[in-house]
């Protein structure tokens, strides 16, 4: 590393890293939420517990 | 010693450029050899010089190194001219940031990163950017984040964005900012609207703002904790600057010298003649490189490119500078490469010591200088003495075609319309004198209905 990459824009990284996180993990969660009720529906097979 | 540093190289510690005996080479040094040997595994290499992304070289004898501490030595493809992000029009830096980001997301999908995003790593091929740092890749450590990172705002998107959404003259701030322009600059001059732009708030904004923030903090966690950023982050933050650079766009248009081409003075027959005078003034030349000063949209960048392998093509009109590079890019003409410049107060020397960016001089002098219809702009129009343009015209090049324009012309009228005429040595004799103390006048062509005169001309200066 020869050039500063300087605290902030270290900081910012994470920041969006940590956003792009929680935005995959509540896309998971809601993609399993919607198999699960999909899942209680009539003609549709039991919830595996996997999206 | 027998090379010569290339000064623009000697920041990165993992090896620098020389010449030797005319040769241009680049040293890797000892301590980055882990880093080059694995790049060069790993087929990055390969996959971005194939694919002309990357500059390409073969490697040369290790007898050819310049200092001891050489672990390898490599013989690039040589770039014809070196031009400077200060150079560049609005789509040329934004093709620059364009490959820029390829580059990042390329690496990054092989499990390197650049290390450094500088502009100064970009130089123009065949009408296209070409990466010309081979040393700038290495394997990224697992969760690292791009250090590079502000270095690409500042070099790339800040420029970009001032010149799209403020003003296309914001781009002659990288020529004070050689080390990019600062966040918190960029922050201060961009319109409000911009923030409520997503791209451009987190980008710029809130990044300068994070910068001022954390200016003194040491980021090392108490736990000994390491913070990670997952590959995929990368790859998304690399995503959202793409999308940021390719939304930003600017129509060069309405400037007095882009349409100067479809609005101009001549007759149609005056143009024809003065394109054949040109064309036969060039081509016993055998030019290997022609500077077209005062170029506008490159119509007779055209002409001389007919005539020579490389014409760099300088205007000062942003404007028809980004015209003549979409044609270029639309035609592909491989050895024209559009600039802008104000012939008036050229490209310095600049950087540390006045060595790191050359001066228009130092990298010339071309074979052959095509100065057309610009005179009586720099002798009228800036107040500079004919002997002194004359002297500087005969360092650029070893030939000059150039064209005087008499004050009876609607163009030279139109200069003085409005200030006092205080130019009585402007006249064909007066050129003549004072071009003839810097050249030898070797034919004169009067341009068919039109009081326009077309010399050529050798320059006396002892070249090195």
């Amino acid at each position: 590393m020869y050039i500063d990459p300087t605290a902030g824009s270290l900081v910012l990284q994470f920041v969006a890293a940590g956003v792009l996180s929680l935005l995959a993990m509540f896309s998971r969660v809601r993609e399993g939420a919607k198999s699960f009720f999909k899942s209680l529906l009539p003609g549709h097979h039991r919830w595996t517990g996997k999206p | 010693m027998d090379w010569q540093a290339v000064d623009g190289s000697f920041r990165d510690p993992s090896g620098f450029v020389y010449i030797r005996n005319s040769t241009l080479y680049r040293q890797v040094n000892q301590p980055f050899k882990a880093s080059f040997d694995a790049f060069m595994a790993s087929g990055l290499y390969d996959e971005l010089a194939s694919a002309g992304l990357l500059v390409s070289h073969r490697e040369a004898p290790a007898d050819a190194a310049a200092t001891a501490d050489a672990c390898a030595v490599l013989e690039p493809e040589r770039i014809p001219f070196v031009s400077y992000p200060y150079e560049w029009s609005f789509g040329q830096l934004r093709d620059a940031a364009l490959l820029t980001l390829e580059l990042q997301e390329r690496a990054l999908k092989r499990g390197f990163t650049l290390r450094d995003a500088s502009a100064y790593n970009i130089q123009f091929r065949g009408g296209r950017p070409v990466f010309i740092d081979t040393l700038s890749f290495e394997p990224r450590d697992e969760g690292a984040p791009w250090i590079a990172y502000r270095q690409f705002c500042e070099h790339f998107l800040v420029p970009l964005l001032l010149m799209s959404r403020r003003d296309i003259r914001c781009g002659t701030l990288l020529r004070s900012h050689l080390e990019g322009v600062p966040l918190e600059l960029g922050s201060r001059l961009l319109p409000r609207s911009t923030w409520l732009n997503p791209n451009v708030l987190f980008h710029v904004h809130l990044h300068a703002k994070a910068q001022a923030r954390y200016a003194d903090v040491a980021l090392n966690r108490p736990n000994g904790r390491r913070r990670v950023m997952k590959r995929d982050a990368l790859l998304a933050l690399v995503g959202g600057l793409r999308r940021c650079i390719r939304s930003l766009d600017w129509s060069p248009g309405g400037t007095e010298w882009a349409d100067y081409v479809d609005d101009n003075s001549y007759s149609e027959a005056a143009g024809r003649s003065k394109r054949e005078i040109v064309a036969r003034a060039l081509a016993p030349l055998g030019a290997g490189t022609v500077w077209d000063l005062g170029a506008n949209t490159g119509e007779f960048s055209r002409i001389a490119r007919k005539a020579s392998s490389q014409v760099v093509a300088f205007d000062i009109d942003p404007a028809a500078v980004e015209r003549n590079y979409r044609r270029v890019r639309v035609e592909g003409d491989t050895g024209l490469l559009p600039l802008v410049l104000d012939l008036a107060n050229p490209s310095p020397a600049q950087g540390w010591a006045h060595t790191e960016r050359l001066s228009l001089e130092q990298r010339g002098p071309a074979d052959a200088v095509l100065a057309l219809a610009l005179v009586h702009h720099l002798a009228i129009g800036r107040n500079l003495p004919l002997e002194r343009i004359a002297s500087f015209l005969s360092r650029l090049g070893r030939a000059l075609v150039t064209e005087f324009v008499p004050k009876d012309d609607v163009q030279v009228r139109r200069l003085l319309r409005n200030r006092a005429d205080v130019f009585p040595g402007y006249s064909a004799e007066g050129f003549e004198e004072a071009f003839g103390r810097h050249f030898r006048i070797h034919a004169v062509h009067h341009v068919a209905e039109s009081g326009r005169t077309v010399y050529q001309m050798t320059s006396c200066h002892a070249f090195a």
